[in-house]
């Protein structure tokens, strides 16, 4: 049982496939490519990203996201991640194609939830 | 056939241990999926699910409480007596006993086990072998619950979009212990149940019953 918990506690998690994920994210909103972003977001983010009439690659270039900069830390458990850049931190899930990027954006509010940009 | 009639016992336990837990992850997981959809998540299989934080932190917690329930009582019951139980010694035969009432050394019988003959540490261990068995059976279960509780909790977190935290944090925190207590109570109140009813209740033919003609008053008396 101890066995499993520890297998299952992420000790040995890869944390470079979440870390590239935030880092690619961030690459094409600094690009421009903001199709390219918004196919990167969960569908449930990108969904609920654009007001009516509006779509997703036209709604993140208006929010003007900061850069991200340089990876700072990842906190990996189970199929949920946390990203911290040095300009941003992003959160992002593990789906059967990839990890996606549920929000960005974020700024901390104490233990409450970040506060994001963009968000599902 | 002879084999399954002594063990039947042990082997109904073990067919239904086994036919609990193969429950308990069929409907787990289903829940489990359930809530990934409705966040917009993907469903795992089955193998994914057993093998989850999820799951792990719902087996440990049961484990380390029945390990614990039963640690108290074998402990407990050295040292505590209830008038009237068959759980019970009998008032006035409190502690650890006579050698000659535990069949140790020169008193050991022609089928004592052999440990029991020995004396130092080989005669300690076995003679305490049961309470540490079990009790480090819950120790190792609770930490277990520890282990798996903060990567399912933290993974619950960052859902939120709260930050994770620490394993320090996860063992003070309200989540862990509600877990623990909740568990805690309803094993001690069973003990309790046990303990208790048994003094005035009968289950005819049940070794974990007086006899049904036993006074109330018997204490240490089984069927």
């Amino acid at each position: 049982m101890l066995a499993l918990a520890l297998a299952t506690a992420g000790c040995a998690a890869d944390t470079s496939a979440p870390a590239r994920a935030a880092a690619g994210f961030h690459a094409a909103v600094a690009a421009h490519r903001e199709e390219a972003a918004c196919a990167m977001l969960t569908r449930k983010t990108a969904d609920k990203l654009p007001d009516p009439g509006q779509g997703c690659a036209d709604a993140l270039r208006e929010l003007r996201l900061g850069a991200g900069g340089g990876l700072v830390s990842v906190s990996l458990w189970g199929d949920d991640a946390q990203v911290r850049l040095a300009g941003d931190t992003l959160f992002l899930h593990r789906f059967s194609d990839g990890w996606r990027v549920r929000a960005a954006g974020c700024r901390p509010m104490g233990d409450l939830p970040y506060e994001c940009e963009v968000e599902d | 056939m002879r084999w399954l009639k002594e063990n039947a016992l042990a082997l109904a336990f073990l067919v239904m241990f086994l036919l609990a837990v193969g429950g308990q992850a069929v409907a787990g997981l289903l829940q489990f999926n359930d809530t990934q959809l409705a966040e917009g998540g993907e469903p795992i299989s089955f193998f994914r699910y057993v093998a989850s934080s999820s799951f792990a932190v719902d087996v440990a917690e049961n484990w380390q409480s029945e390990y614990l329930q039963f640690f108290l009582f074998i402990m407990l019951t050295v040292w505590l007596v209830q008038k009237g139980s068959p759980e019970s010694k009998r008032p006035g035969r409190e502690g650890a006993e006579s050698d000659e009432e535990q069949q140790i050394g020169r008193h050991a019988e022609a089928g004592s086990p052999a440990w029991a003959r020995v004396g130092g540490l080989r005669l300690w261990l076995f003679s305490n072998s049961l309470g540490l068995v079990m009790g480090g059976v819950f120790v190792l279960s609770w930490l277990a619950q520890s282990v798996a509780g903060q990567a399912a909790y933290n993974s619950e977190r960052l859902g939120d979009l709260r930050d994770p935290v620490s394993w320090w944090s996860y063992v003070t925190s309200a989540e862990f212990w509600n877990r623990s207590l909740q568990n805690w109570q309803s094993e001690l109140l069973a003990v309790l149940s046990m303990v208790a009813l048994s003094i005035y209740l009968r289950q005819r033919g049940s070794p974990e019953s007086k006899p049904v003609g036993a006074p109330h008053s018997a204490t240490g008396v089984e069927g």
